[in-house]
């Protein structure tokens, strides 16, 4: 277990090493010094608290996301649909904090945006559970296209209802202070979300491995005729679980409007959906490993914005960044797993050969 | 002395948590029929893999005609005449059989005509009957077999390894392949037959090679030894055929379950079961004999409440469960150990302990304040462990990483706990070491003698003589007949099998 644990922490670093180190080349056509600006970026992300905290800014949705996507997926259900979960959260959280935030004292009006994002995320999903389980339609497809018409309601409230008073841009009025989430290091952006989006990860681990519940989820997506065998109601689990996946991708767009944003805006962040996908399959869909590899891309987030502000790198180098790392590390899985067989052998050849 | 055809030497053979195999040393002569004996997981199949190149040893050499030869793939082992056929087959079901049979080895354009005509007659003179045009997926698995035995005549094999060939055939192919077996040692080619049924060995062998636990036991001459010898070298001790109680009672026992003309068919398809009727009652194994897809997976699903017959009622315990969920009967205590436990009945990659609680999720013995008792749960699943003897090393193994038959021994444990008043049994011990045999057909009898009924399904003839009271026979979903078991003989139920009604004889 200890060496097994060892293995996990070297061969990710190497992992995330390598794939630096391959997007590094990507570099030298820039006609750039990779060491130089890796340097540059580690030095910027780590010398100013500011954007050391806004790394945790950035991986609170994420966290969310990919918590969507992993959720899902250990019923063997793909959502990928969380980016429009996420529009419809945000929508949610920005219409109902508009419209409490004169009416309520801020925490409980925050309580009860809350539980309203976490409804209309949750009836989305429901929509998407109840097309394939009553009617076997693909939840892949349903999932990504619902997306679209989450967008284009979101669009449609912007230049109408939800339009800012002065009706310059589509977007909302700023919401009020009292309906932001509290800020946890003063002087940063950092919010009380991050927390949340953490205890919400280890919530659904508990959810996922400890409860009759989460069990009967896991037995679904492993084996469905089993399931079925054993009277569990598979198609009241797909509905259930895309009740909580829609939920969760929803809230996080509750934290970036209420945590970051403090409104609505057009294009908002457009890659949220997508990158929690990969991230989920970097952690093997597991709620705890979802929050380490939403941290690390997260800082690849902001490590790149960094170098697009300080050295003029054009931004798209964090998705070749995010890219080549993220095939190392699903690739380090199976270096994993041989060291692991390879270390079982060598205590085997000895009980053998005594 | 002259060297052996073909000798292989101290070979060791580790995957990461098992010694697989540990100094094996055998060898082969021309003409000869090997039978390499074991229970599952014994290592017989690991060596023969050794020797056609699918594994690597991790030491040891191979020695053909004295000469030491190094086989990497099945490619160099067939260039040396080394042939393997597979327990399952390694066919291209959408392909004929002239396509499977040349793949691998056709190059440039293919005259298929010239190929066809070379496979046919290459199967005539076999006596195989074999339409090398027909596809793969049309033909029964006796004949799917069969082409892939001429797939190794094609690539003139001259030593011919068997894995477990007899497991999917009938009693009449089990037949025919053992005289191919014996025609083709006698033209002077060589076979491992690698088996875990004594009969098979004593009928076709000439030498006999029994492993156990990886290790070498014995190499017997046939004629030397008898079953008696094999199985204590294969089990490590003598098997005790399990016997039933011969003080039967004699009283009348109700009645547990209850059939009635229950038929199953979908629209515009021939009925599954048809008009189906029969009771169980209180401590009676009741079994169901019958070849396979006759109506026995759809007698289960409609039982255990995964189908809805279309007609016909179904009471249990004075109770109609027609329409009962799977659940409900589940809480009702009826257990089932599907035929299909990979399928129906295990979860392969979840550990032991969460593959027990599968069935009795919905009690709330396993839960506290809605958490599950992994502690309770654990204990639970290490004294199912130990009782039923699973060779695991604690309740957090994944049930992939079991045997077969150590997978079967956990599904029967969740079952028979479940099946509190009702156990249905689907062919529970195919595919299972003697060893694992006899733990199930034990554990059949103690729950009847505890006043449980049981309802046994299998094609295996003896085990439905040995273990039952009442018999009834299932021929395309028709119940042929119901007997008391002193009432059959094997050619009697072997006609009833075969679809032959009786004179109305039988007892309803």
């Amino acid at each position: 277990m200890n060496s097994k644990f060892r293995d996990l922490l070297f061969i990710n670093a190497l992992a995330v090493l390598m794939g630096l180190m391959v997007s590094g080349i990507v570099l030298l056509f820039l006609g750039e010094n990779p060491f130089y600006v890796y340097a540059t970026m580690v030095q910027s992300i780590t010398s100013d608290r500011y954007i050391m905290a806004e790394i945790f800014v950035k991986t609170a949705p994420l966290i969310l996301t990919s918590l969507a996507f992993g959720f899902a997926f250990q019923a063997n259900l793909f959502n990928i649909g969380a980016q429009g979960q996420f529009y419809v959260g945000a929508l949610i959280a920005v219409s109902s904090s508009l419209f409490l935030q004169d009416k309520l004292p801020g925490v409980i009006a925050l309580v009860v945006v809350f539980l309203l994002t976490l409804l209309g995320g949750g009836l989305w999903g429901a929509f998407i559970g109840y097309a394939k389980a009553k009617y076997q339609a693909s939840e892949f497809l349903v999932s990504m296209m619902s997306t679209y018409v989450a967008l284009a309601f979101m669009n449609y409230f912007l230049r109408t209802f939800l339009l800012e008073t002065k009706g310059e841009y589509p977007q909302t009025d700023p919401l009020n202070p009292s309906v932001w989430l509290g800020i946890l290091v003063p002087n940063t952006r950092l919010h009380v979300g991050f927390i949340l989006s953490i205890l919400i990860a280890v919530g659904i681990y508990v959810l996922l491995f400890k409860t009759a519940l989460g069990y009967r989820i896991r037995v679904v997506g492993h084996n469905a005729d089993a399931a079925k065998m054993a009277g569990i109601n598979e198609k009241k689990i797909m509905v259930i679980t895309f009740v909580i996946s829609g939920a969760l991708a929803a809230l996080a767009g509750f934290i970036e409007v209420n945590g970051v944003q403090h409104m609505l805006v057009q294009r908002f962040s457009p890659g949220v959906g997508a990158a929690g996908i990969g991230i989920a399959i970097l952690a093997n869909a597991h709620p705890i490993g979802i929050i380490f590899a939403s941290i690390l891309f997260g800082a690849l987030q902001v490590g790149g914005v960094m170098l697009g502000q300080t050295m003029g790198i054009p931004s798209s180098f964090v998705e070749i960044m995010q890219g080549s790392v993220m095939i190392f590390v699903i690739a380090s899985y199976f270096v994993r797993e041989q060291l692991e067989k390879r270390r079982e052998k060598r205590k085997l050849k000895k009980v053998v050969a005594a | 002395m002259e060297s052996p055809y073909l000798e292989m030497k101290h070979i060791t053979k580790l995957f990461s948590k098992v010694v697989a195999n540990n100094d094996v040393s055998l060898h082969l002569g021309k003409g000869e029929v090997l039978a390499l004996l074991g229970e599952n997981g014994a290592g017989k199949s690991t060596i023969m893999k050794v020797l056609y190149g699918l594994y690597h040893a991790d030491s040891g050499s191979i020695r053909i005609n004295g000469e030491e030869k190094k086989i990497r793939s099945p490619k160099d082992a067939m260039a040396l005449g080394i042939s393997m056929i597979q327990q399952h087959f390694s066919l291209v079901p959408a392909n004929t059989v002239t396509e499977n049979i040349i793949m691998g080895n056709a190059h440039g354009i293919i005259d298929w005509k010239k190929k066809e005509q070379e496979i046919q007659a290459l199967a005539e003179q076999y006596q195989f009957d074999i339409d090398a045009k027909a596809y793969v997926r049309d033909l029964s698995v006796g004949a799917q077999q069969k082409v892939e035995i001429l797939k190794a005549l094609y690539q003139q094999a001259k030593i011919l390894i068997m894995d477990e060939p007899t497991a999917v055939l009938t009693p009449q192919e089990i037949d025919s392949l053992m005289d191919f077996v014996k025609s083709f040692a006698a033209a002077g080619n060589s076979v491992v037959f690698i088996t875990h049924k004594l009969r098979e060995v004593m009928e076709v062998a000439d030498r006999i090679i029994v492993m156990r636990n990886g290790v070498l036991m014995g190499s017997l001459e046939k004629d030397k030894t008898d079953e008696k010898e094999l199985s204590r070298l294969m089990v490590g001790r003598e098997l005790v055929k399990t016997k039933r109680d011969e003080e039967q009672q004699e009283k009348e026992q109700a009645d547990c379950l209850v059939l009635k003309n229950i038929t199953l068919k979908a629209e515009n398809e021939i009925a599954k079961l048809e008009d189906v009727s029969f009771s169980i009652k209180e401590g009676e194994i009741f079994g169901l004999a019958g070849v396979s897809e006759n109506g026995q997976q759809e007698l289960c699903e409609v039982l255990s409440g995964y189908k809805s017959p279309t007609s016909g009622t179904i009471w249990f315990q004075g109770e109609d469960i027609t329409q009962s969920t799977i659940e409900e009967r589940i809480s009702m205590g009826i257990g089932y150990v599907p035929a299909d436990r990979h399928k129906f009945g295990m979860v392969m990659d979840m550990s032991l302990s969460e593959n027990m609680l599968l069935k009795s999720s919905f009690k709330p013995d396993w839960y506290q304040h809605y958490f599950i008792d992994k502690k309770k749960l654990n204990a639970y699943t290490a004294s199912m462990i130990e009782r039923f003897d699973v060779k695991a090393s604690g309740p957090d193994d994944l049930a992939r990483s079991l045997s077969g038959g150590n997978q079967q021994k956990v599904v029967v444990a969740r079952e028979v706990d479940n099946g509190e008043t009702l156990i249905i049994f689907d062919q529970p011990t195919r595919g299972l070491d003697l060893g694992a045999i006899q733990n199930v057909h034990e554990t059949m009898f103690g729950e009847k003698r505890k006043g449980k009924s049981v309802l046994l399904i299998s094609t295996e003839l003896s085990e439905i003589f040995d273990l039952c009271d009442r018999i009834a026979v299932i021929y395309k979903g028709r119940i042929q007949g119901i007997y008391q078991h002193t009432e059959l003989t094997t050619e009697k139920i072997g006609l009833l099998m075969a679809g032959y009604q009786e004179k109305k004889e039988a007892l309803v």
